[in-house]
């Protein structure tokens, strides 16, 4: 069994008492204490045009289980994003799912359910056809 | 001007045999939509979340469409049966097992990308979350 740790920090002034979020959990599989012992791997792509490319399919996860992804864009724009969507074509400001923007250093990490259909997908779409790299990793059950 | 910033790191010694993995980004800093000017909305809290037939919003998208938001979730139950079904209006993301966390960017793309989640298989679960804002507008009074 694999152990595989992910922590967070988060520290903030927005309020008048600062704030700081630290939690470290391991990924396990779905009602398990059994570590998750697949991944694709560490990936990076380049892009260069305003297409959405689907970067996961959904065949690469499980149905209802609990695989993990990790996504970054390693740029430092804070002009310059990618859409992360989950559907099968497209990841425009409201489509159907898009979730957020990720800027240049920004990160996510998210449970993903695979749900065995093109709408769960993991789609993006740069703003802009100046260069930009993402890297991006499943930890697959 | 508010500074909010976001630190990850994801390590193993075994997933991948012979390749240690350490994946140990740059802390992240959280800035409005498309400028230098760190974040000043913060929505934060925690809850008990029972089971039941559908789900609840835990955020809705209250604010300007498609803009710069971020959202973290902790599923705080040890019970490794409990989980949190995550989702954007009708889209399921993913599961979130007993004591996992996610923390993901929110566009809030249209007015109905609430974000919601449900308590499965049984029983409550506790949560906290952290929903940092570039915009927000208050509901209407009843």
């Amino acid at each position: 069994m694999a152990t595989t740790t992910a922590s967070i920090t988060i520290n903030s002034d927005i309020t008048s008492n600062p704030i700081t979020i630290t939690k470290e959990m391991v990924m396990h599989k779905f009602q398990s204490n059994i570590g998750i012992e697949e991944t694709t791997g560490l990936q990076a792509k380049k892009f260069a045009a305003t297409t959405a490319v689907v970067i996961v399919e959904n065949t690469e996860g499980t149905a209802a289980k609990a695989s993990k992804v990790y996504i970054r864009n390693t740029g430092s724009s804070t002009e310059n994003f990618f859409y992360v969507a989950l559907n099968a074509s497209a990841a425009a400001a409201a489509t159907t799912e898009t979730i957020g923007r990720l800027y240049g250093g920004d990160w996510m990490l998210f449970p993903w359910a695979a749900t065995a259909a093109t709408s769960h997908d993991i789609t993006v779409a740069p703003n802009t056809d100046e260069a930009m790299t993402l890297e991006f990793m499943v930890f697959q059950e | 001007m508010a500074t909010t910033t976001a630190k990850l790191n994801i390590s193993s010694a075994d997933l991948t045999p012979g390749m240690a993995l350490n994946i140990d980004p740059p802390a992240m800093t959280m800035y409005q939509t498309g400028t230098t000017t760190g974040l000043e909305l913060l929505d934060m809290g925690a809850g008990k979340l029972t089971q039941a037939t559908g789900a609840d919003a835990l955020a809705e998208a209250l604010g300007t469409a498609d803009t710069t938001n971020y959202v973290y979730i902790c599923n705080k139950s040890t019970d490794i049966q409990q989980y949190i079904k995550i989702g954007i209006h009708d889209t399921l993301i993913g599961h979130l097992g007993s004591e996992e966390w996610l923390f993901i960017p929110w566009n809030m793309g249209d007015a109905v990308a609430e974000i919601n989640i449900e308590a499965e298989d049984s029983g409550t679960i506790p949560y906290e979350y952290a929903i940092f804002k570039s915009t927000f507008t208050l509901p209407a009074k009843t």
